[in-house]
C-alpha cells in the first residue's frame, strides 16, 4: 500500500536512506512489490559510515532527488498463488534509473520473491536473501 | 342468541334478515367487539352462482371477462418441495473429502489440530516448513487457523533485520515437511500471538534455534547413514 507520501526504506548503496513516494507508475491502485515508482530522496546516509571509507563511491543521490525506484517489501500481505501471505515488518525500495537498472550495486536486506515474475530478477539476484 | 340479534339488526340489512338461522347460528358466536356499524355483520360467503351450461357461443362475448369460464385465472402450479438431502452437513462432508485426497494419513492434521490432539503444535512453538520448490521457511507460530482443509499458520521471523511474516496453508501440496523445531516452555495464555509483533515482546530472529536443530538433527542421522549431508 505505497502511494502518495508514503515513506520508504532505500536498502542499496546509492546514497539514500529514506525516500518518499510521490508517483505510483502504471497503476491506479497503491503499489506493492514489484510496481515502479517515483520518490524524492529524504534522507541521506551519513558520510562516516558508509562513503568515507572508500570515497571513490559517493552518494549517488542527493537529498531533493527525484528518482524511480521498485518497491521490493511492503508492509501490506501480498498473497501467493498457492494461497499463503507475506509480509514485512517495513516498506523498501531500490533506486533504479529510467532503464530499469539499479543505480546502487549492493543491497542490504532482505526482498520478496514476488520480483522474479516483473523483470526485476537483477534485482533480486543482488539482495543477499528472498522470502 | 338468534333472538337477540335479531333486534340488533335493522331495517336496512336486508340481507342478513334474508339468511338462514342456522347458518347464522355460528357466525353470530364470535363477539362484536370493535365493530362499529350494524351493517357489518357477518354472513357466510355465497356459493357462486354455478355458470350456466349450454350457453350459445354467441353470449359468452357479453358476459364480463372475470367470469367467463375459459378466461379464469389459471390456477397456481404447486412445486412439491425438493426431496431432503441425503447428507445434513454438506460442507463437512466436502471438508472430509478434501482432506482425504490432501493428507490421506491424517498426520498433518494431527500436528496442528491443537483443539484435539495434545501433542500438536502450538502458538509460540517454533517451527520450519519446507516447501516442494526446496526453500525453507522457520518461524515463530502466531496464530493456528482451523479452517478445515485450508487450515493456515502463521509464522513470523526475523530475516536480516527485517520482521518477515508468512501465513502457510498446511494442507497445501506445497508444503513438503513441516518440523517442531522447539516448543514453547511455557503454556502460552492467548491463542494469537499478535502481541509479539511489537518490539517489546518480539523474540526476534529464531535464525540460531533453527540451525542448532539443523545441526542435531544432522548428528543423529549421521549415526545412521554418513555422507547424506545437507549443506
Amino acid at each position: 500500500m505505497i502511494q502518495l507520501k508514503t515513506m520508504l526504506n532505500c536498502i542499496d548503496n546509492s546514497g539514500a536512506a529514506v525516500v518518499e513516494c510521490v508517483q505510483v507508475l502504471k497503476k491506479k491502485r497503491p503499489a506493492t512489490v514489484g510496481d515502479r515508482i517515483v520518490v524524492v530522496v529524504q534522507k541521506q546516509r551519513s558520510f562516516g559510515s558508509d562513503s568515507t571509507g572508500n570515497s571513490g563511491i559517493a552518494n549517488k543521490v542527493r537529498r531533493g532527488d527525484i528518482r524511480h525506484a521498485v518497491v521490493v517489501r511492503a508492509r501490506k500481505e501480498m498473497q501467493r498463488p498457492d494461497g499463503s501471505l507475506v509480509r514485512f515488518d517495513d516498506n523498501a525500495c531500490v533506486l533504479i534509473n529510467k532503464a530499469g537498472e539499479p543505480i546502487g550495486t549492493r543491497m542490504n536486506g532482505v526482498v520478496a520473491t514476488e520480483l522474479r515474475g516483473r523483470q526485476w530478477s537483477k534485482i533480486l539476484s543482488l539482495a543477499p536473501m528472498h522470502v | 342468541m338468534a333472538n337477540s340479534s335479531s333486534i340488533l339488526q335493522q331495517l336496512g340489512c336486508v340481507r342478513s334478515l334474508f339468511t338462514t338461522t342456522t347458518s347464522r347460528s355460528t357466525t353470530l358466536q364470535t363477539p362484536m367487539v370493535g365493530r362499529r356499524m350494524l351493517s357489518t355483520v357477518y354472513s357466510a360467503k355465497p356459493d357462486p352462482i354455478p355458470f350456466p351450461k349450454g350457453l350459445p357461443d354467441q353470449f359468452y362475448s357479453q358476459i364480463p371477462k372475470r367470469m367467463r369460464p375459459d378466461l379464469a385465472p389459471k390456477k397456481l402450479k404447486i412445486v412439491p418441495p425438493p426431496p431432503a438431502p441425503q447428507c445434513k452437513d454438506a460442507v463437512a462432508a466436502v471438508t472430509q473429502a478434501q482432506l482425504k485426497t490432501l493428507d490421506p494419513s491424517g498426520k498433518r492434521m494431527r500436528l496442528f489440530d491443537y483443539r484435539r490432539y495434545a501433542r500438536s503444535v502450538k502458538p509460540g512453538d517454533i517451527i520450519r516448513v519446507t516447501f516442494k520448490n526446496g526453500d525453507p521457511f522457520a518461524g515463530l507460530v502466531l496464530s493456528i487457523k482451523l479452517r478445515g482443509a485450508d487450515t493456515s499458520v502463521l509464522l513470523r521471523n526475523q530475516l536480516t533485520r527485517v520482521g518477515v511474516e508468512m501465513s502457510v496453508k498446511v494442507f497445501s501440496p506445497n508444503v513438503e515437511s513441516v518440523e517442531i523445531v522447539q516448543r514453547s516452555e511455557k503454556r502460552k495464555r492467548r491463542a494469537r500471538l499478535y502481541y509479539m509483533r511489537q518490539p517489546r515482546h518480539d523474540m526476534g530472529s529464531v535464525e540460531n534455534l533453527v540451525t542448532n536443530y539443523l545441526r542435531q538433527k544432522r548428528a543423529l542421522a549421521g549415526k545412521k547413514d554418513r555422507g547424506n549431508k545437507k549443506r
